[in-house]
């Protein structure tokens, strides 16, 4: 079973049709390098749109995908990481009625994380050689966090049509990055410290963030354990 | 005198006799639409034609870049006489092509320049092919047509000769498809565009060993496709060119609409098309005395119609005829009174809405009086255990109650797009962690708003049915001047429902629900425009189109197709449908289409509206 196709097809056609995604991809890092990795899609302020949408075959001339499809390919996907070596707690929480889903797990490693995504992906055949899945897109010393996004996630966006890419501009596409000590200091202007100092954040839009990686790279140092 | 005579004799005689393009049009030919005057269309060129959504389905010939700046008129076709559309689907092959005259043969092939020529198949016809279609000449007129044989019998064929040769099913190695299923059965189709488009079925291993001299399923398909194309394309010539029939001959009701002095007309037997398709086969196999009553009933169903088009105006004439049982069932089905109760929840700015007045009860009674006895023959256990059931609840079900509440008449009506009260999720940041949470807010989406209602004598039936689900479930709530059922449409939306003025209406309007559940009143729909409505037989439509238009959601239509719409943005046209008394023999159905001529390019404005109904209704 083509499982990532099959995801990364059902978020196009949603992303597509629907004009108000948002999402948050929300890392927290322990001192000893593990942690838990959240993201959430929130499609809830279109669902009349996406019911509308689930009830038809093709649109546009792109398939739309089945509930059931999406069930099962996130339920595989589920099934998948939980036997990577480093990686525990998969939950994937599917809520079709306000159209939120909910993805999260715990690592031990940001390395054991990164190995187990690509591991998934690349066991499909026609991403086997996808340069942009070999991208490493956090690093973590245990002092300094740098963090992007997979470039893997860019494939999206860059499918749409240019009429589809206008609606990303409502979006919201919010990155948090929390730790257990406090952040010394960060690179990114964008990025705001939370009032504990112990978590940063970077709000930004789908829209703007398909052709501006850097908006959501950071690298954030972190003050001395004690 | 006597010479005057004899030329006058003469010329009518040269008139009846020589050929015209519908003289082509096989007898298989189940619809035809024939275009008498097109000269309005000479603007179109054939650039802006080939655009069309429409002509995609009717002509691949003229997409290949040689009709660069030209319009019809160049096209060689001779506009003075008729050119006919037809299809038609007989039980192993369909056909469908176009005939007309030809003005300048040279002009002709420089539109259809992928046609080469082919020997002679009968005296006096030239043929030509291209790699889809055939066009003969006979007589200054042409007949472009394409055969093909059915799925169904090419897959037959080729299953019967595969399994004769001894292998082995060509689906057996479902791996190599990779055909995934979802919990209903349904196939998950995995592929990407360019696998699809990359694909090659000489790949396929369905033959049990590799061999070159040997076809594979594939090839052999291909082979028994063109086969059955030359064979099926060999019977409907020998048909026409050497037996000499055709649908004039064959049908003295085509031929009598193709005397008719209107711009178009428009040709649809019913009855050969329920008799030559493949519909009907379970019921031809098992229960042929049944099937040949069904064929009765069915017998003198035509759909005959004409167009007028005027500076302004077009205008459809249709007749739908009927053998006398059918016609029998409609004539009561039809003979009920306008319930003027609806016009009150129409309101007068209303841009589409239809209304539609048919008298249940009688209908059944006609239809039992009419059907049971074809039933009552058939020597079959299955059914005639149904009849037996049909007998039992005629006897036992409390009809006046039944057809009380659900007479059959109704109303419905297109309000435009609205926006609606929802709830979503929004996710809420604590600013000293920036942990978050989940919060229900009220939004507002758009949806079309739409209105249906139906005639009743018992609202106290519904009421009833309503008052215990709203015991099961909270969703439904009695609002006292209405019913409600909350997130009723697309998990969303909620649905009204108001049982008031013996109608019974279901709608998403909440402003009718909540401010006019008692009817618009002084808003309503009134004056000469409601007297219309009532003064019409069993159905009424009336569509503002330009406003309709402009409240279509856009969202729901491809870049391509919002063209098409915006193209009729703006445009002014007004569409009103009515329809007479219904007889044992007839119903007719009037359609007129009042529009905006100010450029005076009538036939692109028809054109644009032609192909936006058929954008829309695809």
């Amino acid at each position: 079973m083509k499982i990532t196709q099959g995801i990364l097809a059902s978020l196009l056609v949603l992303f597509a049709l629907t004009s108000c995604v948002e999402i948050i991809d929300d890392i927290s890092i322990n001192n000893d390098g593990s942690g838990t990795v959240k993201y959430t899609i929130n499609l809830s302020s279109s669902k009349i749109k996406i019911n509308s949408i689930l009830a038809l075959d093709s649109l546009d001339g792109r398939r739309v995908p089945k509930r059931a499809e999406l069930e099962e390919n996130l339920t595989e996907f589920q099934k998948k990481l939980d036997d990577k070596t480093g990686i525990s707690n998969v939950i994937i929480d599917q809520d079709f009625t306000n159209f939120i889903f909910k993805f999260q797990c715990d690592f031990k490693s940001v390395e054991a994380l990164q190995k187990a995504l690509k591991e998934i992906i690349t066991d499909e055949e026609q991403f086997k050689n996808v340069k942009a899945v070999n991208h490493d897109w956090l690093n973590w010393d245990g002092t300094k966090l740098t963090r992007s996004i997979p470039d893997f996630t860019y494939e999206v966006p860059s499918s749409l049509k240019q009429e589809d890419l206008e609606r990303l501009k409502e979006g919201t596409y919010t990155s948090i990055t929390r730790f257990q000590r406090p952040v010394d200091k960060f690179e990114n202007t964008s990025a705001a410290l939370s009032k504990n100092k112990m978590a940063v954040m970077i709000k930004t839009t789908p829209y703007l963030l398909k052709d501006n990686h850097d908006l959501i790279e950071n690298t954030i140092f972190l003050s001395p354990l004690k | 005198m006597r010479l005057l005579t004899l030329l006058s004799i003469l010329a009518t005689a040269s008139i009846s006799y020589s050929q015209q393009p519908e003289d082509l049009i096989p007898k298989d030919a189940v619809s035809v639409f024939s275009l008498n005057n097109f000269q309005l269309l000479q603007k179109v060129s054939l650039d802006e034609l080939v655009q069309y959504d429409f002509m995609m389905e009717i002509q691949q010939e003229l997409f290949d870049g040689s009709t660069t700046g030209k319009s019809l008129k160049d096209s060689g076709i001779d506009f003075d006489k008729k050119l006919n559309i037809f299809y038609g689907k007989i039980k192993n092959y369909e056909i469908s092509g176009i005939t007309f005259a030809i003005k300048d043969q040279k002009q002709l092939f420089t539109v259809f320049d992928d046609f080469e020529t082919e020997a002679p198949m009968y005296t006096g016809v030239d043929l030509y092919a291209s790699l889809f279609n055939r066009l003969l000449v006979k007589n200054g007129n042409a007949l472009l047509i394409r055969v093909d044989p059915t799925i169904e019998k090419i897959d037959q064929v080729t299953d019967s000769i595969w399994y004769a040769r001894g292998y082995q099913n060509p689906w057996g190695d479902q791996d190599y498809y990779d055909i995934d299923q979802d919990e209903e059965g349904n196939i998950i189709d995995n592929w990407t565009d360019d696998q699809v488009e990359n694909f090659d079925p000489s790949t396929l291993n369905t033959t049990e060993e590799e061999n070159d001299l040997q076809k594979n399923y594939y090839e052999l398909r291909d082979s028994v496709q063109l086969v059955y194309q030359e064979r099926y394309f060999k019977d409907v010539c020998d048909d026409l060119f050497a037996k000499g029939n055709n649908l004039l001959k064959y049908d003295h009701r085509f031929a009598s609409q193709m005397t008719h002095v209107s711009e178009g007309v428009f040709y649809l037997d019913n009855s050969r098309s329920l008799q030559k398709t493949q519909n009907l086969w379970y019921i031809e196999t098992m229960f042929p005395s049944l099937y040949n009553d069904i064929n009765t009933l069915y017998t003198g169903n035509v759909i005959l119609g004409d167009l007028f088009l005027k500076d302004n105006t077009a205008e459809f004439h249709v007749e739908a005829q009927y053998g006398p049982e059918l016609g029998s069932i409609y004539e009561e089905m039809n003979d009920s009174k306008f319930d003027k109760n609806t016009l009150k929840y129409i309101h007068k700015d209303n841009t589409a809405f239809f209304t539609y007045n048919v008298n249940l009860r009688q209908a059944y009674e006609k239809a039992f009086e009419v059907v049971v006895p074809m039933l009552s023959d058939e020597k079959n256990i299955q059914v005639a255990y149904n009849l037996l059931v049909l007998e039992l609840l005629n006897e036992f079900v409390n009809k006046d109650a039944l057809f009380s509440t659900y007479k059959g008449s109704m109303f419905g009506s297109f309000n435009g797009i609205k926006s609606i009260k929802t709830r979503k999720i929004e996710f809420v940041f604590d600013e000293q962690t920036y942990d978050y949470e989940e919060k229900e807010v009220e939004a507002e989406e758009e949806m079309p708003i739409f209105t249906l209602g139906f005639s009743t004598e018992r609202n106290d039936i519904p009421a009833k049915v309503l008052k215990h689900l709203s015991k099961l479930t909270s969703r439904f709530k009695n609002m006292g001047e209405y019913w409600v059922y909350e997130e009723a449409i697309l998990d969303a939306a909620p649905l009204y429902m108001i049982m008031k003025n013996g109608l019974f209406i279901m709608t998403n309007d909440e402003d009718l629900a909540k401010n006019h559940n008692d009817g618009y009143g002084a808003e309503a729909i009134k004056g000469k425009k409601a007297a219309s409505i009532k003064k019409n037989g069993f159905m009424y439509m009336n569509v503002d189109w330009g406003n309709t238009i402009d409240k279509f959601p856009a969202d729901f239509f491809s870049a391509r197709q919002n063209e098409i719409l915006n193209a009729m943005r703006g445009k002014t046209g007004n569409m009103e449908l009515t329809s007479t008394k219904t007889t044992k023999e007839k119903t007719n159905f009037n359609l007129v289409y009042h529009f905006d001529n100010s450029n005076g390019n009538a036939g692109k404005h028809l054109l644009d509206l032609f192909n936006s109904v058929y954008v829309i209704s695809r």
